[in-house]
């Protein structure tokens, strides 16, 4: 397990017709260093189009980038050797947007699973390996039962992205990279989930580099977060001093175009929510949610 | 193993497909056994002979569809004419399909200039104007056997597979579902095999029917024109002989209806499977079956 993952000057262009040059740059010289210990969550927000699930993909060694390099405890993740790859691989692990494309329609759900014990070799036997599923789907709170078995479409969005989770915490991987992991979940859902996220971190010492477009979620996780807009990373720093004291004129904007989460600003248009929870800053509703299990 | 748990779970679930399934099954078993059908109905002298009995004999006990303008039966031709249909459907349908499959993976699976390459390639094929291609081939190359004629009218109908199939690549390549077998160290081949292969099934089965159904039409083409394999005799050919002889006036409808129905349930049955597997791979219409 390597310490660190670092991206320097990474540029991903893409072809693209009817543009100048024939091409847009996604990323556009982008550094930055996550550090396994001590644990910690990076947020990384920008509006749609700012380029972030393009750095998650290449950060994940999916999309090569252009120019620049992604190195993993200082060697580039394009030119590592086999057993380096290998672990590599293990220690830096996705979460992704769309809890539902996440799964090939084609399988029950368990393959997710049985693959990462598979691949990693994380069990000798049929029956350690099912001990291991089992415990990991807990760990998520999720009841083994209720998702083992089944087809995707069989379990809500919520179960789906929490099985993630639970491939994640076999895998004990050093780095999680969640592009927009709860973009899809509803409010409550989400919560639990970043709970969860926040437990790992707490618990097996993950850092996690965390990718949304909403601040309400960057708040609730804390820790630092990174400010990127038009492929550019504009503003570091801890959260409380980037949203209270923002350097930058897109920081600036950015807080400006939504709610603030502060009791004592007010609306000045009409809500209908009666009062926003300070601690929870979601707008569960007081009631049970519709199915007991989420 | 677990593609054959697959398949059976996938039958289960559509009654159009099981249908297809049994009725083209139904065509296979009737084909492969043919030589013994038409052996029995011979009772040890080839029915199929010309002058083996008298002409135009109309549909009766001893030959139930009848006999033809040499004296053939017609049951024993229909028979062993359906095989040589099937064969020739299969022969073209198989080659055109893992011609079409390899094509279409290696080009929208790896993409750029490789894919780049191998879609003009195919372009090209699919413009060219088959039949006629066909015609001049076949007359050049005298005395083909059925199986040369496969390969010759695959070699054109692999691009519509290959085509299909590769758009069909390039939008699951980029679905999330590979991301993760890819962070999982899937290789390549793998994930091609195992991840995009089973998704593929209704589009490479809808590739497989149409390239059989066009060889068996493409056939029948070319025997109307005198231009068929030496030797064999195919559902066209008697159905092109029934015309030419005025069949139906002389009472022998049988020669013209029979293969015609049968032509009729083949694609019927083609068809019912590529439906039948759409229904069943579409995760929403799924969700309506009540999985
Ligand atoms: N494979 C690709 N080919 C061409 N252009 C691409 C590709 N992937 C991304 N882009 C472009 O790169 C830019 C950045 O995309 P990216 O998906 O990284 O944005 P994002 O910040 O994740 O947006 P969102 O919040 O909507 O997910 C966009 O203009 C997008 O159109
Ligand atoms: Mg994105």
């Amino acid at each position: 397990m390597k310490s660190e993952l670092e991206l320097r000057g990474v540029q991903q262009r893409f072809h693209a017709r009817g543009v100048e040059g024939g091409y847009i740059t996604a990323v556009d010289d982008v550094s930055f260093t996550l550090a396994a210990s001590p644990p910690q969550v990076v947020s990384l927000v920008g509006q749609s189009g700012s380029g972030k699930s393009t750095i998650a993909r290449n950060v994940l060694g999916l999309q090569k980038p252009t120019a620049g390099s992604v190195l993993y405890g200082g060697k580039d993740i394009f030119k590592l050797s086999r057993a380096e790859y290998d672990e590599y691989r293990r220690d830096v692990q996705p979460v992704f947007q769309d809890p539902y494309a996440i799964f090939n329609p084609f399988y029950r759900v368990d393959r997710a699973l049985w693959k990462a014990v598979k691949k990693f070799g994380l069990a000798s036997t049929r029956a350690t390996g099912l001990e291991l599923i089992e415990e990991s789907l807990r760990a998520v709170r999720l009841e083994p039962e209720n998702v083992l078995g089944r087809y995707p479409h069989q379990l809500s969005g919520g179960q789906r992205q929490r099985i993630m989770l639970a491939r994640v915490h076999m895998l004990r991987p050093s780095f999680i990279i969640a592009d927009e992991p709860v973009s899809m979940l509803d409010a409550q859902v989400r919560k639990h989930f970043l709970d969860i996220l926040l437990d790992f971190q707490r618990e097996h010492g993950m850092t996690t580099l965390f990718i949304t477009h909403d601040l309400s979620t960057v708040y609730y996780l804390g820790g630092e977060v990174m400010v990127i807009t038009k492929g550019s990373i504009v503003e570091r720093g801890p959260v409380s001093t980037v949203m209270h004291e923002p350097s930058h004129p897109y920081t600036k904007l950015l807080l400006d175009s939504i709610p603030q989460p502060d009791p004592d600003a007010r609306w000045t248009t009409r809500i209908n929510v009666d009062e926003l929870d300070e601690e929870e800053k979601t707008d569960a509703p007081a009631t049970a949610p519709e199915t007991p299990v989420i | 193993m677990r593609l054959l748990t697959a398949v059976l779970r996938t039958i289960r679930h559509s009654r159009r497909l099981a249908v297809g399934l049994i009725i083209l099954g139904l065509m296979v078993l009737l084909a492969v056994f043919s030589p013994l059908i038409v052996h029995a109905i011979g009772g040890g002298s080839d029915p199929i002979e010309v002058a083996a009995y008298e002409k135009w004999l109309v549909p009766g006990p001893d030959h139930l569809l009848g006999t033809d303008q040499y004296g053939r039966d017609v049951f024993a031709m229909v028979v062993s004419a359906m095989s040589v249909s099937l064969q020739i459907g299969a022969i073209a349908g198989v080659i055109s399909t893992v011609a079409g499959v390899i094509v279409a993976f290696v080009a929208g699976y790896k993409g750029g200039w490789i894919d780049g390459v191998l879609s003009t390639f195919t372009g090209i094929l699919l413009v060219i104007p088959t039949f006629p291609l066909l015609i001049a081939l076949s007359a050049y190359a005298k005395n083909v056997s059925l199986f040369q004629v496969g390969v010759m009218i695959s070699i054109f109908s692999w691009p519509f597979a290959a085509k299909t199939i590769r758009s069909q690549v390039l939008s699951l390549r980029s679905r999330p579902y590979v991301d993760l077998a890819r962070v999982s160290k899937a290789r390549d081949l793998e994930i091609i095999v195992t991840e995009l292969l089973p998704n593929l099934l209704p589009f490479i089965g809808v590739g497989f029917a149409s390239s059989a159904l066009g060889a068996i039409f493409g056939l029948v083409g070319l025997e109307v024109i005198g231009l068929g394999p030496g030797g064999v005799i195919d559902l066209g050919q008697i159905i092109f002989n029934a015309i030419s002889t005025g069949a139906l006036t002389l009472g022998a409808w049988p020669m013209f209806v029979v293969p015609i129905v049968l032509l009729t349930l083949l694609f019927a049955a083609l068809n019912m499977i590529n439906i039948g597997l759409e229904e069943v791979y579409n995760p929403r219409l799924r969700g309506v079956a009540g999985e």
